[in-house]
């Protein structure tokens, strides 16, 4: 075989490749990577994986345990709840609706908040103060507040849930963007962009937003974690989902009634909110900590 | 400092104007008012009646509704104030070894912990939290903010203060008993405070550790822990308390939804069952009252901050 290593070339890689790399040198990160592409999977693929609907009764098989404790049937793994209905396919079925929910809002509040956070950190003079202002204002509010109003106002129902805790942490997001913008355009380099002719929008694509990875994926994750606590709570106090629409915390806030007879009903979507903000978390963390290395 | 204190009271006067316009839709689109058709007009009306401290009557029980959300308010920041006592003796140490200890095992598990506290959902925390009593067989309420055998009159609408003048009645026991009801619902706040002061603590600790001056003092000769006293802590704690300024509306929100699940009776309690049983005037009063005591906090943190921290200072006076 021949090998090419004639012209001894000098690959230089790109700054995404150097970060990749490094990322992939961290066995947590990869680990939690895959966790986060499985989880987004069973999203998807949640009707084929799901053993019985969700909503299906077995009224022969009411409240079992988990599979490991006496008196269980194997035909349910996690045991069903007090009108038969298989705990594991409901689960699933939460584990759908809150992701799929909470990485919607995530990519809206993105999108939405540096395309206004950008164009307010970059405008001068009354425009700028006016969202300062109002932007202020709405912090201010409790974002559970903010999600009871806007609930109040849009009805009852999981699409409006999900309006409603997107709306009320978009303040935040934008505040974050508009913060990092802010100290971005302090800098030496960016007066030296600006010195050479650059018009805003080429200054904020090759001058700002590259520096400003780490500290948006700090914020993403922690909108992230919040939309998930948002959605949850929404749901556990009975205002987002409907009967089919079982969210987690929906889910958790019907079995309380059963928490003494079978205390499995409620720990189980517990476990499964607190799995899904800690896979998020330290895949978030694990980028972060490749982005700070890729820049030193 | 003159400057400044005018133009943080301007901002205030702003903010606050915002905020009642907010107000005035909210209560516009839910309750509605057709007595009259122009809607300045009835704004400024609406002004008035606040300046007066009247916000109108609330559908379910005919009392004034200022006076029922300010007590229901104030509960929630006993609530919020025993979590951050509690939250601040055990995070900040933790966070100050975290971050003296950087990338070694201690700092990886006190991260850990704190990452576990951060997602945790609350109200989970919550419903377990009442479980416990019946798990462990420790006797502890689980429910309201004191037992209803004691009746303590509304004297300054806090319940820490009330419980303590009926003495004579009930010899302490009813301070002791509204002291217990708090403990569980303070205790899953705190979780939740813990790991957000450690977070904030390691940081603002890492980022002082790498500046020059800190290595100055140890070429200087001196000692750790009077590096930490004399230099490192000095210079962490203004950034935290300026962190913990910005998270005080999640709190809050976090605070509401723990005490629906103790059914303690605070804010969150108060506007859940008015929202259910269509009072919907909660919302805007809500709103009046949480937001206005947050932007009133975080301002007199912001002058606090200036007055502790020289380098806040330096700011201001560049800024003239």
């Amino acid at each position: 075989m021949l090998i090419n290593n004639e012209f001894n070339e000098e690959k230089i890689q790109s700054p995404q490749q150097y970060i990749w790399s490094i990322f992939k040198s961290k066995n947590i990160a990869v680990v939690s990577m895959w966790a986060v592409v499985a989880l987004i999977l069973i999203a998807i693929f949640c009707q084929y994986i799901m053993p019985y609907p969700p909503a299906l009764q077995h009224p022969d098989m009411l409240l079992l345990p988990p599979y490991w404790v006496d008196g269980s049937n194997p035909a349910h793994l996690l045991g069903t709840d007090d009108l038969g209905r298989d705990t594991f396919s409901r689960l699933l079925k939460g584990i759908q609706l809150t992701l799929t929910g909470a990485l919607l809002i995530t990519v809206a509040i993105s999108l939405l908040g540096l395309i206004i956070g950008s164009t307010a950190a970059l405008l001068k003079g009354v425009k700028a103060s006016i969202v300062h202002h109002l932007l202020d204002a709405l912090l201010t509010i409790p974002t559970l507040l903010t999600a009871l109003i806007l609930i109040v106002l849009f009805g009852m129902s999981f699409e409006n849930s999900l309006l409603a805790v997107s709306l009320s942490l978009l303040p935040q997001f934008i505040r974050g963007i508009y913060n990092c913008i802010e100290t971005e355009l302090n800098k030496q380099y960016v007066v030296a962009l600006r010195l050479d002719g650059s018009t805003n929008l080429r200054l904020l694509r090759y001058g700002i937003l590259p520096n400003i990875i780490e500290p948006i994926v700090t914020l993403l994750n922690r909108i992230f974690t919040m939309a998930v606590l948002e959605i949850t709570t929404l749901g556990f106090l009975g205002f987002g989902a409907n009967l089919e629409e079982i969210e987690l915390g929906a889910l958790i806030a019907k079995n309380l009634d059963l928490i003494y007879i079978s205390p499995y009903l409620v720990l189980f979507p517990g476990l499964a909110i607190f799995m899904i903000i800690i896979i998020f978390n330290i895949f978030a963390e694990g980028i972060r900590h490749a982005v700070i290395e890729g820049e030193d | 400092m003159f400057n400044y204190l005018i133009r943080r009271l301007y901002l205030l006067c702003i903010t606050s104007i915002i905020l009642t316009i907010i107000a005035f839709s909210i209560q516009h689109l839910t309750v509605g008012n057709t007595l009259d058709s122009n809607v300045f007009s009835q704004y400024l009306d609406y002004l008035i009646s606040i300046s007066q401290g009247e916000l109108g009557v609330s559908a379910l029980d005919n009392q004034p509704i200022l006076k029922t959300a300010l007590i229901a308010f104030i509960s929630t920041l006993e609530l919020c104030f025993f979590a951050f006592i509690f939250a601040s003796i055990i995070g900040v140490p933790l966070g100050i070894l975290a971050g003296l200890e950087r990338n070694r095992g201690i700092d990886y598990s006190i991260m850990s912990i704190a990452l576990i506290g951060l997602a945790l959902p609350v109200f989970w925390v919550a419903i377990i939290f009442t479980m416990l009593p019946n798990l462990t067989g420790w006797v502890m309420p689980i429910d309201g903010n004191i037992s209803v055998i004691y009746e303590v009159p509304m004297v300054t609408g806090i319940m820490l203060i009330d419980s303590l003048l009926v003495s004579e009645q009930y010899q302490l026991s009813a301070f002791y008993n509204h002291l217990v009801h708090i403990v569980l619902p303070a205790t899953v706040l705190a979780i939740f405070l813990i790991s957000e002061i450690i977070r904030l603590t390691r940081h603002s600790i890492t980022m002082i550790m790498r500046s020059n001056y800190i290595k100055a003092a140890h070429t200087k000769g001196f000692s750790r822990p009077q590096i930490v006293y004399r230099h490192v802590l000095k210079n962490a704690i203004p950034p935290i308390i300026h962190q913990l300024r910005l998270q005080i509306s999640t709190i809050i929100s976090f605070a509401m939804a723990i005490e629906i699940v103790f059914s303690y009776q605070g804010a969150g309690m108060w506007l859940f069952v008015s929202i259910q049983q269509g009072d919907y005037l909660a919302l805007s009063t809500a709103i009046l009252i949480i937001s206005g005591f947050i932007l009133i906090l975080s301002i007199i943190v912001d002058l606090l901050l200036v007055l502790i921290s020289p380098t806040k200072r330096k700011v201001l006076y560049a800024d003239q």
